[in-house]
């Protein structure tokens, strides 16, 4: 599904990736190890193309995507659910809308949203709190909302860069539950994480990498 | 109500004043506008009712047989420099006279036909013309005299009219013009600006938005909604204005100019002048949105990048 070959990166003076090559099969629960500035952020951006490599090919369904044109980006990644440690929810937006704008991107008929978005909502267990603002909620709760946003529009694969990060254990695990239960239906899902406690708890592939180059695969 | 739309109106109603300040300069400028345009209108049809009336008159001699009389009336019809020509008999020209002083009987019971000539009303397609034309009528020898409309007087003062409507109407024209270009750069600005503001105040849901695939198209349309909103009540509160003042003075501008059809009559007439200028003024302030929200967005989207 996803295959890196040879991927470089600097961000001037400071080489980010040197030639990281590994392929992440259909339905596969990967992790991204590795300490803080060693390259796993770069790595997901890459996937996202929200950076350019410098060298290198990155294959997504066998369509090397370090070659697409600008105007194709929305379309490639409108095809991954993202999840963001920092949420990324919209602020004056309630949740149930937070959700829905995803479906909105990819243009589905608008008399599907409410459907949709209760069954996602249902899923992660936010469903009472579907008409409050974030504001009102918690860490936790954020978390799910972008989860999500991220699991409604049926995405081909999952990214979710340090979705615990910012999570005590409990709410954590609670997120890593509704991870593995995605995954157990099909989902292929990479995601970065330095959280020990989880890759104990919940095992399955690693690629640590550090200083930019694969450690362990 | 679209996504787009909901969100454009929650952005204009989370920033009164931005939004007060955007629809207040598109107001004021399509409010002088429809004024203008108006003034234009009424500019061009004095212009055209001096032009086209019949300005020449040649008062024809007492002498002058029927044959020569029609024989110049032939020739002066087949002259392409002349049009709206008209013969006018002595007891035409007595009517007409009694017409004109009906208010005053003793005038016209003091007078018979024959001290009023038989004479040709014609005008010329060009003002310009009608000196040459003048010239050439009076050489005829069926021609006794040849003049102007009596009440504008001579040659000269008919000039000196409409060269001084033409002088008015191109600076009603050109000056009026100008001005709103001026107001219309302004709010191009101001609105431009105020999208800028707020496109930098969406920078964080734009930059979720464009994570998550949005076309920059859909980044862009509760902006250009919102512009669309700002210019869209400017153009509607400045033509209601300018309606409401023109309604009031129109009555009182009528009666002043007479004969001379500065504004539509007809209340249809007045209505649809109204609407043709609101549908230009809505086409101007669509594109002036549709640009305004190009340039703003575009422009912070490649901050972002």
């Amino acid at each position: 599904m996803i295959i890196f070959k040879n991927v470089s990166k600097s961000f001037g003076l400071i080489k980010a990736l040197t030639n990281v090559s590994f392929e992440v099969n259909k339905g596969e629960f990967v992790y991204l190890t590795g300490p803080s500035g060693s390259g796993k952020t770069t790595i997901l951006k890459i996937i996202q193309r929200e950076v350019l490599p410098d060298s290198g090919q990155v294959l997504f369904d066998n369509v090397d995507i370090t070659q697409i044109p600008l105007h194709d980006i929305p379309t490639l990644r409108q095809n991954m659910g993202v999840v963001f440690q920092d949420f990324k929810v919209l602020m004056e937006r309630t949740v149930s809308e937070n959700v829905s704008v995803a479906l909105a991107v990819l243009e589905v008929d608008e008399a599907e949203w409410a459907k949709r978005v209760e069954h996602v909502l249902k899923l992660v267990g936010l469903l009472k709190q579907k008409n409050m603002f974030p504001s009102q909620l918690s860490g936790g709760e954020l978390q799910r909302v972008s989860l999500a946003r991220a699991l409604v529009i049926n995405p081909k694969i999952i990214l979710a860069d340090e979705p615990t990060g910012n999570l005590d254990w409990k709410t954590a695990d609670g997120i890593m539950d509704l991870l593995e239960k995605i995954n157990k239906e099909g989902k292929t899902i990479i995601m970065a994480t330095h959280h020990a406690g989880i890759l104990k708890e919940y095992k399955h592939r690693i690629i640590h990498i550090e200083n930019g180059k694969i450690i362990k695969n | 109500m679209s996504i787009h739309t909901k969100t454009a109106i929650e952005a204009v109603k989370r920033s009164p004043f931005q939004a007060f300040s955007a629809i207040f300069v598109t107001s004021l400028t399509f409010f002088i506008a429809s004024f203008v345009a108006v003034l234009v209108y009424a500019s061009n049809q004095a212009l055209n009712f001096f032009e086209t009336r019949p300005q020449i008159i040649a008062f024809l001699k007492d002498s002058a047989k029927e044959s020569d009389i029609s024989g110049l009336k032939s020739k002066l019809e087949r002259d392409i420099r002349i049009r709206d020509l008209k013969f006018v008999s002595k007891e035409e020209a007595l009517n007409i006279y009694k017409e004109a002083t009906a208010d005053n009987p003793l005038l016209s019971e003091l007078v018979n036909p024959s001290i009023f000539p038989a004479s040709l009303e014609f005008s010329v397609v060009e003002l310009d013309l009608a000196s040459t034309v003048i010239e050439e009528v009076k050489k005829e020898p069926a021609v006794d005299q040849v003049g102007f409309t009596a009440n504008l007087g001579s040659e000269k003062t008919l000039n000196d009219v409409v060269s001084r409507l033409k002088m008015v109407a191109n600076y009603l024209r050109y000056g009026g013009l100008a001005f709103v270009l001026v107001l219309g750069m302004v709010s191009f600005v101001v609105l431009t600006v105020i999208i800028t503001m707020r496109m930098i105040a969406r920078r964080n849901e734009v930059e979720i938005l464009s994570l998550i695939g949005a076309k920059p198209s859909f980044i862009r349309s509760p902006i250009m909604f919102e512009a669309i909103i700002y210019v869209v009540s400017g153009v509607f509160i400045g033509w209601v204005s300018s309606f409401i003042i023109w309604l009031y003075f129109a009555p009182s501008a009528i009666k002043y100019f007479g004969q001379i059809p500065i504004l539509p009559k007809d209340p249809v007439m007045f209505f649809a002048m109204f609407l043709i200028i609101l549908l230009g003024e809505i086409f101007l302030g669509l594109t002036m949105a549709f640009l305004g929200s190009l340039i703003a967005v575009n422009r912070v989207l490649k901050k972002l990048k």
